[in-house]
């Protein structure tokens, strides 16, 4: 099991708000509206309190989207919105059919994912490929039934809220990843910290 | 040196040329005002149009389904991102119509695609779009889908059933170790328990008080060896009511036939017992009943000879005061009274025969029974002037408790002889018969006393019922359908009509042992 010293800790909430710098004016540019995110929390967690954290999410239907991600950092990203924002981002796009609201909320995941990982993976030094992102609308009753969480032994949240100007769109983004991955990350970011010093 | 870089990138560019050509995918090159820059061999074939037709062209002006607007901010947001946008087959279905070719297993007019919008050339704001067949796969999703919606659909139905049975059906169920897993509400209802007391608790360490220990032992073996077995349990409420319940264990399996635990069901049977044990006190008043009915009469059948002793010892007794006395006289008179109370000695002994209830049954003559055995009632007949006709083959055998057949009959017939006396009739008649059916024997006994009332019919096999307005105890007819459905496994109707009384019995032809409680 790994953790995060507070000096890793430290470097990667660095790199994400940077990563989070690119994705909110992406954002901002995609809904061709004023946006913020708020800085992100970040913090790694065991899957069992992941599926804890998804009880403590209060609204009862969720938008849940994955998207997963290749290279040296590998794993899956997976965004929730409730329902609620997910409605104000379709108001906001001025969509109506319920297909081109998953659309929306896919494209949204993407941004995130990508804007989050390929900046991640830039300052890194490495690169990462993306497949298709997928949505599924699930109660957060049969989250426990999604199967693909248990692949992944730890999980890095970056938990992060994007506010509009007139109407507010809440989201959570987690990245999936395996261990390796994690302990990957752990050395990178501490070869980062060397030459900071 | 030179040369060979340049020979190196017209080979990669004859390469990507040649992968582009003939690739598996649709591959168009757009600019983020949605210009055609490069329209594939493959998207030529599907479309049915040619690059150098399209080139130049407006996109959305060839295909007027596409959205204008979200085309160009994926684009845009492809660019700005330096990475791929994405549309996907399960939430936009397609992008370039194309119609499916494969008339059999699709449920698509146009195929379904996944398309990956990469950016291409930053300077010249282009992007390529790939587009890949999914058709299949929304085939498959399409099915799982409605599957999926199946299965929730028998699986709420699952979860009413199991809260139907929860509220229902008393059961408890142990797990591997005997410890108490789960309580139905139904049982928790008469128990008076909540679940939480009773969880985890062991079953047969918690009922050790109410359970004997050779039953103890026989539930602990019947858990370890995974068998049903049933027995009577008695155990306290959480109120201190005593309950008795039967269960019956019943293993437990999954799916891959692993041992999960054993359900113990129950039922109830406090009532029931209690029932049987108001049954029972109520048999015993009738046994007495019958005794009742047995001395009255014995007293009748005495009657007449004790009436002969009486004038042979007034005779005797004249006699001796005339002095008129002779030896002859005296011994035939002593033969007579010697022969009158052996008589009245085998009458008693013959009436404690039929009311001893059999231990073991036995096979004998129907005949006989309707003939001999109710000789007493016969000499009733006889004074009351009522004709016996009595229609039974003569070899017809029956195996069964002879003395509580016996008794019935008796009753049966009483019955009738008594009903006579509230009757003026000159052509009284009694008739038995008896018919050989294929699986029993029918037993009708019929008179012409009168008539029961319907109404009255309905209740005379009710205990305690009687229209006899002196002696009657009420529980004759009572009596008779105890032994007969009860104890003979055989059944019992009366009718009327007409005046006339019939009573039916179906009896077995051969009773199984074992069955006399």
């Amino acid at each position: 099991m790994y953790t995060l010293t507070e000096d890793e800790r430290d470097v990667l909430q660095e790199l994400m708000n940077v990563a989070y710098g690119n994705a909110t004016a992406v954002v901002a540019d995609m809904l061709d509206a004023f946006a913020s995110l708020s800085i992100p929390k970040i913090s790694i967690i065991q899957t069992e309190q992941l599926l804890e954290t998804f009880d403590t999410l209060k609204s009862t239907s969720y938008f849940f989207s994955t998207q997963a991600f290749s290279g040296e950092f590998n794993g899956e990203s997976a965004f929730f919105i409730n329902k609620e924002s997910a409605e104000n981002l379709a108001k906001h796009l001025e969509l109506e059919s319920p297909e081109d609201i998953d659309d929306a909320i896919l494209e949204l995941t993407n941004v995130l994912t990508s804007s989050l990982t390929t900046k991640l993976a830039e300052e890194m030094d490495t690169a990462v490929s993306f497949s298709l992102p997928s949505i599924s609308q699930i109660p957060l009753a049969e989250m426990h039934d999604v199967v693909t969480f248990k692949h992944y032994s730890q999980v890095i949240v970056i938990d992060t809220d994007l506010n509009f100007k007139d109407q507010q769109i809440n989201g959570k983004i987690f990245i999936l990843t395996k261990d390796e991955s994690i302990q990957w990350l752990k050395t990178k970011l501490n070869t980062i910290l060397e030459l900071l010093i | 040196m030179a040369q060979n870089e340049t020979q190196h990138d017209s080979r990669t560019l004859d390469i990507n040329k040649k992968v582009v050509e003939n690739i598996d995918n649709g591959i168009l090159v757009l600019d983020d005002s949605l210009k055609i820059h490069h329209f594939n061999r493959w998207l030529e074939l599907h479309t049915n149009m040619k690059e150098e037709d399209v080139s130049g062209k407006q996109l959305d002006a060839l295909f007027t389904n596409i959205n204008t607007k979200t085309l160009i901010r994926k684009i845009k947001t492809a660019l700005r991102l330096h990475s791929p946008t994405f549309y996907t087959a399960s939430t936009s279905r397609y992008l370039i119509p194309i119609k499916v070719n494969k008339l059999t297993g699709t449920s698509f007019e146009y195929m379904q695609q996944d398309v990956s919008i990469i950016p291409f050339n930053l300077e010249q704001n282009l992007v390529a779009l790939i587009i890949t067949d999914q058709t299949n796969m929304a085939n498959t999703n399409a099915l799982l889908h409605s599957h999926i919606l199946k299965i929730k659909e028998l699986n709420t139905e699952l979860i009413k059933e199991r809260d139907t049975i929860d509220k229902k059906v008393l059961f408890l169920k142990l797990n591997k170790e005997r410890k108490i897993s789960d309580l139905s509400q139904a049982l928790l209802e008469q128990i008076y328990y909540d679940k939480e007391e009773l969880l985890g608790l062991d079953y047969l360490h918690r009922e050790r008080y109410n359970l004997d220990i050779g039953l103890q032992k026989k539930i602990l073996d019947a858990l370890l060896e995974k068998r049903v077995f049933e027995y009577e349990e008695k155990t306290q409420t959480a109120h201190g009511e005593e309950i008795i319940f039967k269960s019956s264990l019943v293993p437990e399996y999954n799916a891959y036939g692993e041992y999960l635990g054993t359900i113990i069901f129950r039922e109830n049977i406090t009532d029931a017992k209690h029932l049987a044990q108001t049954q029972e006190k109520v048999l015993a008043t009738s046994r007495s009943a019958a005794m009742g009915e047995m001395l009255s009469m014995i007293a009748h059948q005495w009657r007449q000879p004790l009436s002969l002793i009486n004038t042979i010892m007034a005779t005797l007794k004249i006699k001796t005061q005339l002095n008129k006395l002779d030896t002859e006289t005296m011994y035939s008179s002593f033969e007579k009274i010697e022969s009158t109370t052996k008589y009245l000695s085998e009458t008693i002994d013959d009436f404690r025969d039929y009311f001893k209830p059999n231990k073991l049954a036995s096979e004998f003559l129907l005949s006989e029974l309707f003939d001999n055995s109710i000789f007493f009632l016969k000499d009733e007949m006889v004074q009351q002037g009522i004709a016996y006709e009595v229609n039974i083959p003569q070899d017809l055998h029956i195996y069964t408790y002879k003395n509580e057949l016996i008794q019935s009959i008796i009753n049966i017939i009483k019955n009738s002889v008594d009903a006579f006396y509230e009757v003026e009739s000159t052509k009284k008649y009694i008739k038995v018969k008896v018919t050989e059916l294929d699986s029993h024997l029918a037993i009708s006994i019929e008179d012409n006393a009168g008539g029961i009332e319907q109404e009255t019919l309905k209740k005379v096999f009710e205990p305690y019922f009687s229209t006899k307005s002196n002696n009657g105890t009420g529980l004759g007819l009572y009596m008779c359908y105890a032994i007969i459905t009860e104890h003979l496994k055989g059944h019992i109707v009366m009718q009327s009509k007409n005046g006339t009384t019939t009573t039916l019995l179906e009896l077995p032809y051969k009773l199984i042992q074992g069955e006399h409680s």
